[in-house]
């Protein structure tokens, strides 16, 4: 892959960055640090590894903070365990994202993109991320350092991305995950321009059986 | 010598030949200019297309007018990554108010700028116009600097044709407009003639 497909691929990378974070699990008001984090890791990976697939809806809210602008979309989301993942968008626009293994599909409507997840940096770095979601070990990862809070009812995990690379996207990402089946309800991505993107998961279906054709490039 | 002589002719037949020698000016129809002229509506909405040397990117784009007179014009990507956010003004001030690396380079940020303001119609907002005519068609000129931006109607003034920014002698870039007018159009394609860069936009409407 040459440099500007590499530019290129990064611009498409930052949807996937955002949306392998779902796997796992978004926000602290009213949550109090938890003390046994030993015990939340077990705990998280261990309820993690039940998780084969997940079938949900999605409402994605982006505030523009300078331009008291919303944005509003709705879609749904696949995952299916170890590396696959469909991104479908459906209201008021459609746009299409699927991760296969090593490879990205990207479809806007008019046009499909293909990019070798292996052939960049960048690339491997996220692959990673999400393989750590996916098996509750994202606590442990070098590419953010974390901080996990609770209330009554969920979790909140509160990564900030420690890569030069992450943080120009990110700021700090909070994931709120359900106590009980510790599965993500919700994802807050703070930027450091102060916008501030929310996806709240809508009609979750655990381990629900999905055929590989959705995950078709 | 010879071969000078061929190289002149060639550019006198071909590469030099202007795209605006065929405008003659003639006398302002400031009824028509005012009516036709495009000034996109307070806050918009877009999926975005880009195609830029064969790469693609898509997104969404958001252009809002400020409370101050300015236009502030925010690209993001479908998952809500701000990839740049712009700030436009009537007197022609740019400010870069957030941009990815990638994008955070001179020249991108240039042809960004007077891009979104032909789309916004900021240069002819407050300028002294000039009216030429060829063929079917009528120009709206206002100059900027050693460019001028301009907006086409038919002779008949029936609806806005397109919109274009050149040098004296050569067209930059052109918007087309196949769906509805301004101040809200469905439909924006943008292409460059310089080198190979589009971009589409298909107007969002929100409840």
């Amino acid at each position: 892959m040459n440099k500007c497909s590499r530019r290129w691929g990064m611009l498409g990378l930052a949807t996937l960055a955002l949306f392998v974070t779902m796997v796992c699990g978004a926000q602290p008001k009213g949550y109090t640090l938890v003390k046994d984090l030993p015990a939340f890791r077990q705990a998280f990976t261990r309820e993690s590894a039940k998780v084969e697939t997940i079938e949900s809806g999605f409402i994605q809210d982006k505030v523009l903070s300078a331009l008291t602008e919303t944005i509003q979309s709705r879609g749904s989301f696949w995952f299916k365990r170890a590396n696959k993942v469909r991104i479908e968008y459906k209201t008021p626009f459609t746009y299409t994202l699927i991760l296969n293994g090593d490879k990205m599909l990207l479809r806007d409507g008019e046009k499909k993109s293909q990019v070798n997840v292996r052939s960049n940096k960048l690339f491997q770095q996220v692959n990673r991320i999400m393989i750590d979601c996916v098996q509750g070990t994202i606590l442990e990862s070098k590419d953010f350092t974390s901080r996990v809070f609770e209330d009554k009812d969920n979790f909140l995990l509160e990564l900030t991305p420690t890569s030069k690379s992450l943080r120009e996207f990110f700021l700090i990402i909070n994931l709120t995950i359900r106590k009980g089946d510790y599965v993500a309800t919700a994802i807050e991505m703070n930027e450091p321009g102060g916008d501030k993107t929310t996806i709240q998961f809508t009609d979750q279906k655990l381990n629900k059986i999905i055929s590989d054709a959705v995950f078709s490039l | 010598m010879r071969y000078f002589l061929y190289s002149a002719l060639a550019c006198v037949l071909f590469q030099c030949k202007s795209d605006y020698n065929a405008l003659i000016p003639a006398a302002m129809d400031g009824s028509c200019a005012s009516q036709r002229m495009p000034k996109l509506a307070t806050s918009s909405l877009y999926q975005a297309s880009i195609d830029v040397t064969g790469h693609h990117l898509s997104g969404l784009l958001v252009i809002k007018a400020m409370s101050d007179s300015t236009w502030r014009v925010v690209f993001t990507n479908e998952a809500g990554v701000t990839f740049v956010d712009l700030g436009l003004g009537l007197d022609g001030s740019f400010k870069v108010h957030h941009a990815i690396r990638q994008l955070n380079r001179k020249p991108v940020l240039t042809t960004l700028r007077k891009d979104f303001a032909l789309m916004i119609g900021l240069p002819f907002q407050r300028a002294q116009l000039s009216q030429f005519a060829t063929g079917d068609e009528v120009y709206f000129g206002a100059r900027q600097k050693n460019e001028s931006y301009y907006f086409i109607t038919g002779k008949d003034c029936a609806y806005l044709h397109r919109m274009e920014r050149g040098s004296d002698r050569k067209r930059v870039v052109s918007i087309s407009l196949p769906g509805s007018a301004y101040p809200t159009p469905s439909q924006l394609v943008l292409q460059h003639h310089t080198f190979d860069m589009q971009i589409k936009l298909n107007r969002i409407e929100r409840e």
